[in-house]
């Protein structure tokens, strides 16, 4: 099973899109081995993209402000704040992966997601800020490291599964 | 002294709602406002590109009903290029529309709606969410649910290419016609999808209907406004979902209005406040007489309660049943309490499951001939579907290369947004009362614009991802004197 890459955000809105340029350039490198989903969506609604793969990557654009746009910050689920969201339309990912425990669905075990700061995600029609497409350039080469991390993981887990019948652990 | 109560998403300013809530000396509610985003700047963004590209533009505004702006955008450039699609073609468009509505109102029940009443109004903050509705449903489900969900996006997926942005509307038709194998798929699609709106309606009735706490909450009088209501109508006046008239009744239920969505602009109009944003459509026929119930007040509203109130019932055998049931349980239609929209939504639901059923049964959905080629040269076209949270019109104007000079867009919200704001105000009022503010008080008030689903899917990707909301009181110094953090 090849692992998931989906890539959040709304090109109409700026840097919003950042995540949707990463899709596009990841998809355009050779031998990413991976299932590269590029969505709009929000929310709950993401739950269904994750269900079957083993391990995922999320991808989006993130406005702290504490960080220089164009910073690619790699976070892990537990890092997410816990939040019950009060609508669906913002149900955050700690959400969303508390349900699908709750529901025991075949949900990634491993998920990284890949953050871009952005300068500006609330224009219609604007451009990508010059340091963001930097951004996107470096969370390429971090997503591809990390794919390629994964595939020889679970090739040696494999191999060593063959062999002794140990079916070892995958790392982050 | 005025205290004000902010509640405040505090992460996207411009793309969420807020609502400010002042109190007087004595710690009642002076007034309240609910202010709505609008999307902004979209028109001006639409302006020098080809109508064509618009179904697919469109589709990307909002992550939450892409679907509904495809059609929207899509009917607009039959009617610019004045070209009438196929018959199988239509039915195509209103089978993936029908599988859309009946996914996106699944997910409201049990998401959004659900919270409320499954879980309870004022039942404990970590308690309202899914997770709240699970426990009191059961865990399987929440299965059903995500497995329901999956199998209507997989069906959309068949026929329109994309679930999150739809490419298969073209003006005067669509690009690719079913084939037998397709039309199996939705038939055991569209079985599925009635019962499982059975079941969704079982649980309502169950959960909601039976606890007489709740009945009393959704008949209350702080959750009711007598306003006009619209929604689109076939030409027996059964409710659309995607084509016909469009009809408003009165208050007390008669036809008030009818008219084609090309006349849209002679009805309604816009009224601009000084606190909001957001534009209030009102009805022009009766004028903006401020933020009132009543035939004197030209507010009116959108959505699943107002579709029914404006119809004379649904065109399937068991939503039409279901629709009698409703009315005869709550007195009669109109019916005027908000919160009445969350069964309202699973009767829609029911029908949308139905009506996927007969258009998948029906032998022409398969007919080859799907597109006829646009001629004539294009000048304005106006399209208009009911969006699952209300009325949605897209209006386009073009030079003769059919490239947009003007573009209007009115969104369900925009609709609803006088009539969600009355919501805010009176639920405020009726709820808060001494200056007793808590998290319980509070959300009986968010209650109140969570059955119109306002949606504002079109700010809300980055990270992470929520809508958290503060809850700030100041006093007469606009210094906070306390301060609730939902997140």
């Amino acid at each position: 099973m090849k692992p998931l890459v989906l890539c959040l955000g709304n090109e109409l809105l700026g840097d919003d899109g950042a995540g949707m340029l990463v899709a596009r350039k990841l998809k355009a490198t050779q031998g990413h081995g991976s299932d590269i989903i590029e969505t709009s969506l929000s929310g709950l609604s993401l739950i269904e993209y994750f269900i079957g793969y083993k391990q995922a990557i999320i991808v989006d654009a993130i406005h702290t402000g504490n960080h220089p746009p164009g910073t690619v910050i790699e976070l892990y689920p537990d890092q997410l704040r816990s939040v019950i969201a009060p609508s669906p339309h913002y149900a955050g990912l700690p959400e969303m992966l508390e349900l699908a425990k709750s529901l025991d669905v075949e949900f990634p075990e491993d998920i990284a997601i890949f953050a871009i700061e952005v300068a500006d995600p609330y224009t219609i029609g604007g451009a990508i800020d010059s340091r963001v497409e930097k951004g996107i350039d470096e969370a390429v080469i971090k997503i591809k490291a990390r794919l390629k991390r994964w595939q020889s993981l679970t090739f040696r887990t494999a191999a060593r599964k063959k062999i002794d019948g140990n079916p070892g652990t995958v790392a982050r | 002294m005025t205290r004000k109560i902010t509640v405040d998403p505090i992460t996207r300013l411009e793309g969420h709602g807020k609502i400010d809530i002042f109190l007087n000396d004595k710690g009642n509610v002076d007034r309240a406002y609910f202010q709505v985003p609008e999307l902004r700047g979209f028109e001006k963004f639409a302006e020098g590109r080809p109508a064509e590209d618009m179904p697919q533009i469109t589709s990307r505004i909002c992550g939450v009903c892409p679907t509904a702006h495809h059609m929207a955008a899509t009917k607009a450039l039959d009617d610019l290029y004045k070209v009438d699609p196929p018959p199988a073609a239509k039915k195509i468009r209103e089978l993936v529309y029908s599988t859309f509505y009946a996914e996106d109102h699944a997910l409201h029940f049990f998401f959004l709606g659900g919270p409320d009443f499954v879980v309870g109004p004022t039942a404990p903050k970590a308690e309202r969410n899914i997770l709240g509705v699970l426990g009191k449903v059961g865990i399987e489900v929440g299965k059903k649910v995500i497995g329901f969900r999956k199998e209507m996006r997989e069906l959309i997926t068949l026929a329109a290419g994309k679930v999150i942005h739809p490419v298969f509307g073209l003006p005067g038709g669509v690009s690719k016609s079913l084939c037998a194998e397709d039309q199996r798929k939705f038939i055991t699609g569209g079985d599925h999808a009635v019962e499982f709106a059975k079941f969704c309606l079982n649980v309502f009735n169950d959960v909601v209907l039976k606890n007489k706490q709740y009945v009393e909450t959704i008949l209350s009088d702080v959750y009711t406004h007598k306003t006009y209501y619209m929604g689109t109508v076939d030409p027996h006046n059964k409710v659309n979902f995607y084509d016909g008239d469009l009809r408003v009744v009165a208050p007390d239920g008669t036809e008030f209005l009818k008219f084609k969505s090309g006349d849209y602009l002679k009805h309604i109009a816009e009224h601009v406040e000084p606190w909001s944003y957001i534009k209030f459509c009102y009805l022009k026929d009766i004028g903006w007489k401020g933020f009132e119930d009543g035939p004197q007040s030209g507010v009116y509203a959108v959505a699943p309660l107002a579709r029914l109130n404006a119809a004379d019932g649904m065109a399937t055998p068991e939503a039409q049943a279901a629709y009698e049931l409703f009315y005869s349980t709550l007195g009669g239609r109109p019916v005027h309490c908000t919160l009445a929209n969350h069964w309202a939504r699973l009767i829609e639901l029911l029908y949308a499951a139905e009506r996927m059923k007969e258009l998948a049964g029906d032998p022409e959905i398969i007919d080859p001939k799907v597109r006829n080629i646009p001629k004539k040269i294009p000048v304005e076209g106006v399209g208009v579907v009911e969006a699952p949270r209300g009325t949605l019109f897209h209006h386009y104007q073009t030079d003769a290369r059919g490239v947009i000079e003007k573009a209007n867009l009115i969104v369900a919200t925009q609709n609803n947004a006088a009539r969600i704001a009355m919501s805010v105000d009176k639920a405020a009022r009726g709820v808060i009362k001494d200056g007793k503010v808590d998290d319980g008080i509070l959300n009986l008030v968010e209650v109140a614009f969570r059955a119109y689903d306002p949606c504002h899917g079109c700010a809300t990707h980055t990270l992470p991802g929520q809508m958290p909301l503060v809850v700030r009181v100041f006093d007469s110094h606009k210094k906070i004197v306390s301060e609730i953090r939902r997140q």
